[in-house]
């Protein structure tokens, strides 16, 4: 499992320098954003999802006593972005950019900056000066910045993305509600999920 | 086009056929007039060939030039033949329907195909292609260009209005006087037709609109054209009928199309955004589901985190996810954290391991998902597993079933209930002992 999400990885970060930042010409067709819908999809998911969970747990347990929710986020994200098998943008900058962690790890260097980025947490804005930018353009640049690796896209490809990666988070959610209920034993509110446990 | 020809050919080697030669012959006066007045504009090939070629040829030249949409091959077969018929000079001629449908009159044709206004579209077709066709593959592909368009724009009233203007724009330009000034006006209108067809792109508008106004425009560029139409990611679009031709205008539209369209899908996949209307409201649904989502991923991540390192079990081995079309919430919970804890468990014998799921919401997407839990989860589990009253056992200690292999297949509708093991793990589960419902 690990060398296989490495060779992708690797893969991956080839193609991601062949490629030009900005807009891509693509054909929306291409993209079939019902796959994240289906249940094969979510099962195989959260397979993967499993054992990326047990290697970060076996990884870190010489180390850490406990793994963080953050590594299983990462490895998450990792494995939802190795699911997307690197056709949009978002997934191929999450793991654009594990993969440069992974470097830059033994240093670690950029930890806290890979944090911020791969995952997309919400950051409070730093409070700036007032900017008469106009709401749509502010709103899409916040949408910009939700989506991994969708900063400098064009809007109409943005919204392409947004609309593979919200498909792809609930698949998500699903699949590690799922998860977490199969090993915790305990219903997962979603409803409740907004607070933190 | 074919039909077209051996009429074409027999009107010459028939010279009692007045009509066909008078169409002939202005045909070839139309070459030479055409000739001379681009002098060194190069035509967008369908019309340079026939210059070049004997003026029968440069017909078929041209038909052929155009040949390469079927749709345009019939248009020239019908334009071809009533024309022998006709003595009206100028509407003949603007019959002849020439493949140059490309480069054929812009919007302002859609008016009456009158006599002059075929000059003034055939000569904005002549004037159009000013550049150079270097060689008839590129004529054919630019002309096959605008034919796909043809085509493509059948079904709408414009397309078939221009169509019949391009049917009178063959080349009814040779003997007008007002053709000059017509052809300058043309040249634009070809622009903007050559615009409108090559501006209401999917991708890439910009450049190739704006290098064919400029090439169209100004006569004396001749190659850009021809790269433009070897540019292979533009895709034709053509105005609709009362919009306007605006090659910015339809590149706009285009992008307000294709903005509005992911912006459906969004309101679809976004839980209710069905009231809202406007981009700036749908985005902020959008940024708030996301962030939601994400937020979720992070809370659920931590809960996952807390698990008991129990995971070095093979999980497939004890969870399968099905869906159950029956859910109820209402489950008889019973705390079962007593046996839970039973550290027989801890011996789990995988394929002997049964789980039974307890409703659970999966507020989301998923109201079909059952997951069967694994007794052997909480065994060691922390607190949030103790306090799980989730469990529901319907009957008392059922058995062990090898129906836990049925447990690595995921069952869509289907009902399944299975026993809920919690004593040693003998004999063989009755899977009815315990109905799961989510």
């Amino acid at each position: 499992m690990a060398s296989s999400i490495s060779e992708t990885n690797f893969e991956e970060s080839k193609r991601i320098k062949r490629r030009k930042t900005g807009d891509e010409l693509r054909d929306p067709d291409t993209i079939d954003h019902t796959r994240w819908r289906s249940e094969s999809e979510q099962r195989i998911y959260s397979t993967k999802l499993f054992e990326a969970i047990r290697q970060v747990r076996r990884n870190s347990s010489p180390v850490n006593k406990v793994s963080s929710g953050r590594d299983i986020q990462d490895a998450a994200d990792r494995v939802l972005a190795v699911a997307a098998k690197g056709r949009t943008r978002w997934s191929r900058a999450i793991l654009a950019s594990r993969l440069r962690l992974r470097l830059a790890h033994n240093n670690k260097k950029h930890k806290k900056a890979r944090l911020a980025k791969v995952t997309g947490s919400i950051r409070s804005k730093m409070p700036e000066k007032k900017r008469f930018i106009p709401a749509l353009q502010r709103k899409v640049k916040v949408l910009s910045r939700l989506v991994p690796g969708c900063r400098k896209v064009s809007f109409p490809n943005l919204l392409e993305e947004t609309t593979d990666y919200i498909s792809a988070l609930e698949m998500q959610v699903r699949a590690m509600a799922a998860l977490t209920e199969l090993l915790t034993g305990s219903p997962v509110d979603r409803l409740a999920s907004t607070s933190d446990s | 086009m074919n039909r077209a020809l051996p009429e074409m050919s027999h009107c010459l080697n028939g010279p009692g056929n007045c009509t066909d030669m008078n169409v002939l012959e202005r045909q070839r006066a139309r070459m030479r007039w055409q000739q001379s007045y681009f002098g060194g504009c190069d035509s967008g090939g369908v019309f340079l060939e026939p210059s070049q070629a004997n003026q029968v040829g440069n017909f078929q030249d041209l038909v052929v030039g155009g040949g390469g949409c079927s749709v345009l091959d019939d248009v020239v077969t019908h334009s071809v033949k009533p024309d022998p018929g006709l003595e009206n000079g100028w509407l003949e001629l603007g019959r002849l329907e020439l493949p140059k449908l490309g480069f054929g009159s812009g919007g302002s044709m859609n008016g009456s195909p009158t006599g002059l206004e075929m000059n003034s579209s055939i000569s904005k077709t002549s004037s159009c292609p000013p550049t150079e066709a270097q060689s008839a593959p590129e004529a054919k592909g630019k002309v096959s260009v605008p034919a796909e368009k043809m085509s493509s724009a059948a079904g709408r009233d414009s397309s078939k209005k221009r169509k019949a203007d391009k049917m009178q724009n063959t080349k009814v330009f040779a003997e007008d006087n007002a053709k000059d000034k017509r052809s300058k006006a043309c040249a634009e209108e070809g622009e903007s037709k050559i615009n409108t067809e090559q501006a209401r792109t999917k991708n890439n508008t910009s450049t190739p609109t704006t290098n064919n106004r400029e090439t169209s425009a100004d006569s004396s560029k001749e190659n850009s054209k021809a790269s433009e139409v070897q540019k292979p990611d533009y895709i034709h679009v053509r105005a609709r009928r009362g919009q306007a031709t605006d090659s910015h205008s339809l590149a706009e539209r285009v992008r307000r199309e294709k903005i509005s369209e992911r912006m459906k899908y969004l309101q679809d996949l976004v839980p209710g955004c069905n009231k809202i209307t406007g981009k700036a409201g749908m985005l902020d649904e959008i940024i708030n589901y996301v962030q939601s989502l994400q937020r979720q991923v992070e809370f659920l991540s931590m809960k996952l985190a807390a698990v008991n390192p129990r995971l070095d079990f093979n999980i497939d081995d004890f969870f399968a996810k099905e869906t159950i079309p029956a859910c109820s919430a209402d489950f008889p919970t019973i705390g079962l954290s007593s046996e839970m804890t039973n550290p027989a468990y801890l011996q789990f014998n995988p394929v002997q391991q049964v789980v039974a799921c307890c409703g659970f919401e999966m507020g989301l997407n998923s109201p079909d998902m059952a997951l069967r839990r694994s007794l052997s989860a909480p065994v060691s589990l922390p607190e949030p597993y103790l306090d799980a009253s989730c469990f529901t056992q319907l009957q008392p200690p059922p058995t062990w079933d090898a129906d836990l292999q049925n447990l690595l297949n995921l069952e869509f509708h289907q009902e399944r209930s299975i026993s809920f093991p919690y004593q040693p793990f003998t004999g063989s589960i009755e899977a009815s002992n315990l109905k799961m419902e989510i």
